[in-house]
């Protein structure tokens, strides 16, 4: 008896410490200063203009503004620093900048401040950015040479010009060596590299390839180009250490931790000189620090102490972000809050492999008993936006592919055996999330172009008896306990295998698939494994929470990204790592897709959409993967140092610190005058 | 001479093929999990969003392969193994390629030595100490006291501890930094600020440990106290008009140390593991991350490098313990 109450008063006094954590807010009123992009001559201009306004906030003790802003930690200014979380964690060789030769955690800094790629992708605003180069690549009518425009006046930041000696020499160089992570790629795609001139480079290709320029467009990666400069004094250019690191973005690098805990960049005295600073003028903050937190609770004390200006959070994270710091903000200001438009689709995916996933009507049944609306709610609080193709809801990909598909989604049946068909398709689907989110006390906008924005178009009835049918009509049964069984009788057993991070949607989606199918009789067993990745690709499983549908490049209409992953070309036995997507799924006419799209110029908006089309049809029809929500981005900025953020109301540039356009985020940002 | 021949020598023979098969099996072990390193790279590149074209996959395994010296048999791994190895060399880390392993170990490896080592010693004596004394004197009102503060901090889960040291002492009174082992931006150098910084950074994991570790030794070493304490041999003292000091020292608390000796050489020698949920918690270099990292990544030569380094410092302190315990307990003689 003593030793239960002595449990209940230590358990009491951590609850205490937590609480006492949790402070009452109390009102105060507060002067900030935010910039608003402006219109002029009728036309959205991305200049900023500064306006001064007071606002009313509620204040925790704890978060007062600073009446002088102290140094971050002892050592820089911090009005003059933005701090910001990196994505991917502690860097295991801090070291080590050579971006070229296997994982080097590049979102420290490397990929969105001091590397300037040939072109970026902007998904927000739909954009394809060009860095180095000049203008588009110009191909000749068969495709097999590609001629690339370079930006002149731009230089390292150790003053050397780039030229087109960089780019010359950096094919060469990978070309050469096996150990760069490119090499394979170009040894297959290039014949020869040549430089005109200082900035053109012209590319002889060993076989027509409309897109072989996608190498050098950075989406999260891509082929830099190496100081020639400085590779070409280098004896072996695989385990060069690249340190310090010469870039041609805005930053340079100022120091690192050799523990792998921090990365701090410095803007160039020459910003002017990178292609951010011809494009979009100076960036704001003096110094970008990139810190990595081991654990999410850190994460969320650093910025509720004014010590981390952006990071990326888990839905329950970002919830306690916002209740307890009142100058956080979200990308959205409302439910559903999150960042919805990250180019990423994630849901459910078949090993179509294996059977009973081999037979598309198994797969079109576990859809089908699928409730969205309580999917959603249990994976992500409905805050995510539906999509019923194999591509997210976002950018102009619903107006180019998803709106244009819908009178066909209406049309599309199912056969259910015995001469009975059913039509799955339901544009009510995002109603009923909403519902969710209205039942759960969430206030959601009534504007129709908000709500298809924020929920989608459509998506699939939640139709358990139409399911059974399908299951009956291929030789499954049920028993006397309402289990389905397998057509040889044996009880139904499906592992859904998923990483172990239980705020990734790669668990949440699983998770939420589990109890769709628990509910419906299925013995459904969650599966999460450090290993998930590995096993995927290898084809050790049933059903995984890896993406459906490779992702798409995030803008423009191209979709061979994302078709040319299920090419039966890269189709490998189980047991062996397949290069295309997890699903291992193929067909001819998919196949046709494909070579078809091959053989369009990638610029022929109105033809690539058409196949593009073509493309997502036969997906849907053979459903390898089930496409539920789009990535969810849970991301929240502390405005007590940095404002003008590209929330949803403003969304100048892709929201993310970690991807490659945050260069072009900094000379927007404005310092708060805290 | 009975003594080396009769036992040292036996027992050094023992000491290195309790090492060479650790390190065996340290070689083999990894090599039956379903982790493969090329598949894990591949799997960790494209999960942290590269894009790897599709047509040129089966090119860049085999070059990974090449790469980390996995082509052969399984035989000659190992002999290449144990070449490098006896030359002070684990090969590179696949998943930091082309990083050595030693130069990862030897960065995160003075952060473990210095939060572990120090907390482990201090935990061990301040417990065994104030447990002993407890134990003896387990009828006051201040050994009953400390008894409870220790039943109510000992069933706490570490992690819950852990992070409510850190909000009350980072958040509520911010005395102390949030999370890493120095003040972001200050670099290595022998001054009293870099020394002040790294203990301030250090304080709050190592208290952490301290206070728990403390308690533990605590409750252990009363309880071992209480026992000796009703032995013949100390009721007998008691009777023969010992002086009290020295029934507490000679014939209770070195009795109890006994065991609590031993356990003490086997956790200095786990230090080598780290402390994985202090990492974590604080944010705090150190090995534990290193070595978990390298098993999910399926990095063989990281594992092998971490866990042989734990090995020969397990093997080392128990045979160090073994050659030096007749010092501790006159019963015990090596011949």
């Amino acid at each position: 008896m003593r030793k239960k109450a002595l449990f209940v008063i230590s358990v009491l006094m951590v609850l205490s410490l937590i609480l006492s954590a949790c402070g009452q807010p109390t009102p105060e009123t507060i002067t900030v200063i935010e910039t608003v992009v402006v219109e002029r001559e009728g036309k959205t201009v991305i200049e900023t203009v500064e306006v001064v306004k007071t606002v009313e906030v509620e204040v925790t003790p704890t978060s007062v503004p600073r009446e002088q802003a102290p140094l971050v930690q002892g050592t820089l200014p911090r009005e003059e620093t933005l701090i910001v979380g990196q994505l991917t964690g502690r860097i295991g060789a801090p070291s080590n900048f050579n971006e070229w030769v296997g994982w080097k955690w590049r979102d420290r800094g490397m990929q969105n401040l001091a590397n300037e790629p040939l072109w970026s992708v902007d998904f927000a605003t739909g954009e394809i950015i060009p860095g180095l180069a000049s203008g588009d690549p110009i191909y000749n009518a068969d495709f097999t040479q590609v001629e690339i425009p370079l930006r002149e006046d731009v230089a390292w930041d150790d003053g050397t010009p780039f030229t087109s000696a960089d780019v010359v020499y950096t094919i060469e160089a990978l070309m050469a060596n096996e150990g760069f992570s490119a090499h394979n790629f170009l040894v297959d795609n290039v014949a020869s590299v040549s430089a005109p001139d200082d900035y053109t480079v012209v590319f002889e290709l060993t076989q027509p390839n409309s897109r072989f320029h996608t190498t050098f467009l950075d989406r999260w990666g891509a082929t830099w180009i190496m100081p020639k400069h400085i590779f070409e004094t280098v004896e072996d250019p695989i385990t060069f250490e690249f340190d310090p690191f010469v870039g041609t973005g805005p930053y340079k690098l100022h120091s690192y931790d050799p523990n792998g805990f921090w990365t701090i960049w410095e803007k160039r005295q020459d910003w002017d000189k990178s292609p951010t600073g011809i494009l979009y003028g100076e960036p704001k903050p003096q110094y970008i620090v990139f810190q990595s937190f081991a654990n999410e609770g850190a994460k969320i004390l650093a910025q509720l102490t004014h010590e981390l200006d952006a990071v990326d959070l888990s839905a329950e994270g970002l919830k306690a972000a916002l209740t307890q710091g009142e100058s956080n903000r979200a990308y959205q200001s409302s439910y559903p809050w999150v960042v919805n438009n990250d180019p990423a689709l994630t849901g459910l995916t078949f090993n179509t492999a294996k059977a009973p996933f081999d037979n598309p009507d198994v797969r079109w049944a576990l859809l089908l008993a699928i409730d969205i609306a309580e999917f959603e709610g249990q994976a992500v609080d409905g805050t995510g936006t539906l999509s019923p193709v194999h591509i997210p809801s976002l950018g102009s990909y619903p107006q180019n592919f998803i709106a244009p598909m819908e009178s066909w989604l209406e049309g599309f049946t199912l056969d259910l055996g015995n001469g009975e068909t059913f039509n799955p398709y339901d544009t009510e689907a995002p109603q009923r999330v909403v519902q969710y989110a209205k039942d759960r006390g969430y206030v959601v906008s009534d504007d129709p172009a908000s709500l298809d924005q924020a929920f989608g178009l459509g998506w699939y009835k939640y139709a358990p008896d139409e399911a059974a049918k399908l299951l009956e009509k291929n030789g499954f049964s049920k028993n006397a306990d309402g289990q389905w069984l397998l057509p040889n009788g044996q009880p139904w057993r499906i592992e859904v295998l998923s990483r172990t991070d239980t705020s990734h949607l790669s668990f949440k989606n699983a998770a939420a698939g589990v109890q769709q199918w628990k509910q419906f009789g299925i013995d459904a067993v969650h599966v999460p494994s450090d290993n998930s990745s590995a096993l995927a690709q290898t084809g050790d499983y049933d059903i995984s929470g890896e993406w459906p549908a490779q992702e798409p490049w995030g803008a423009g209409p191209d979709l061979y990204r994302v078709l040319d992953f299920y090419n039966s070309e890269y189709i490998e036995p189980i047991g062996t790592v397949t290069p295309g997507h997890t699903s291992r799924w193929s067909s001819p006419e998919m196949d046709a897709v494909i070579a078809q799209l091959r053989e369009t110029d990638p610029s022929d908006a109105e033809a690539v959409i058409a196949i593009g089309i073509e493309g997502l049809k036969l997906a849907v029809e053979a459903m390898p993967g089930i496409p539920t929500f789009g990535y969810i981005g849970f991301v929240t900025w502390d405005e007590t140092f940095w404002t003008n953020w590209p929330g949803a109301e403003n969304p100048y540039s892709q929201p993310y610190t970690h991807w490659g356009p945050f260069k072009y985020m900094t000379p927007f940002l404005e310092p708060a005058g805290n | 001479m009975a003594f080396i021949k009769g036992y040292l020598i036996p027992r050094l023979f023992q000491y290195f093929l309790v090492i060479f098969l650790g390190l065996t099996a340290v070689f083999v072990i990894p090599r039956m999990t379903p982790s493969d390193p090329v598949q894990r790279t591949i799997a960790q590149l494209r999960s942290m969003g590269s894009y790897l074209d599709p047509a040129s996959m089966n090119a860049f395994i085999e070059d990974l392969t090449e790469m980390y010296g996995l082509e052969g048999s399984a035989f000659q791994q190992y002999g290449a193994f144990w070449k490098r190895l006896l030359q002070g060399d684990f090969g590179v880390s696949f998943f930091q390629f082309p990083t050595p392993v030693n130069q990862l170990i030897r960065i995160s490896l003075p952060w473990t030595l210095g939060l572990l080592l120090t907390t482990t010693i201090i935990s061990w004596t301040a417990g065994n100490i104030i447990g002993g004394l407890a134990g003896y004197y387990n009828r006051s009102r201040w050994s009953k006291t400390l008894d409870t503060i220790t039943m109510i901090i000992r069933p706490i889960p570490y992690y819950i501890f852990a992070f409510a040291l850190l909000l009350l002492l980072a958040y509520v009174f911010e005395i102390f930094p949030v999370s890493g082992g120095t003040d972001i931006g200050r670099q290595f150098e022998f001054s009293l600020h870099f020394i002040v910084d790294v203990l301030k950074h250090a304080f709050l994991p190592a208290l952490s440990l301290v206070l728990l570790g403390t308690a533990a030794w605590f409750q252990t070493m009363k309880l071992v106290v209480q026992n000796v304490n009703a032995e013949n041999f100390v009721q007998y003292a008691k009777l023969a008009g010992i002086k009290e000091n020295k029934i507490v020292s000679r014939y209770v608390i070195r009795n109890a140390m006994l065991p609590q000796i031993t356990v003490l050489a086997l956790l200095l020698g786990q230090i080598f593991s780290g402390a994985l949920i202090t990492e974590i918690v604080f944010s705090y270099p150190g090995l534990g991350m290193l070595l978990y990292n390298a098993i999910i990544t399926g990095d063989y030569n990281l594992i092998m490098g971490i866990t042989a380094l734990s090995i020969v410092a397990i093997t080392t302190a128990i045979l160090v313990l073994d050659l030096l315990y007749p010092l501790f307990d006159p019963r015990v003689r090596h011949l």
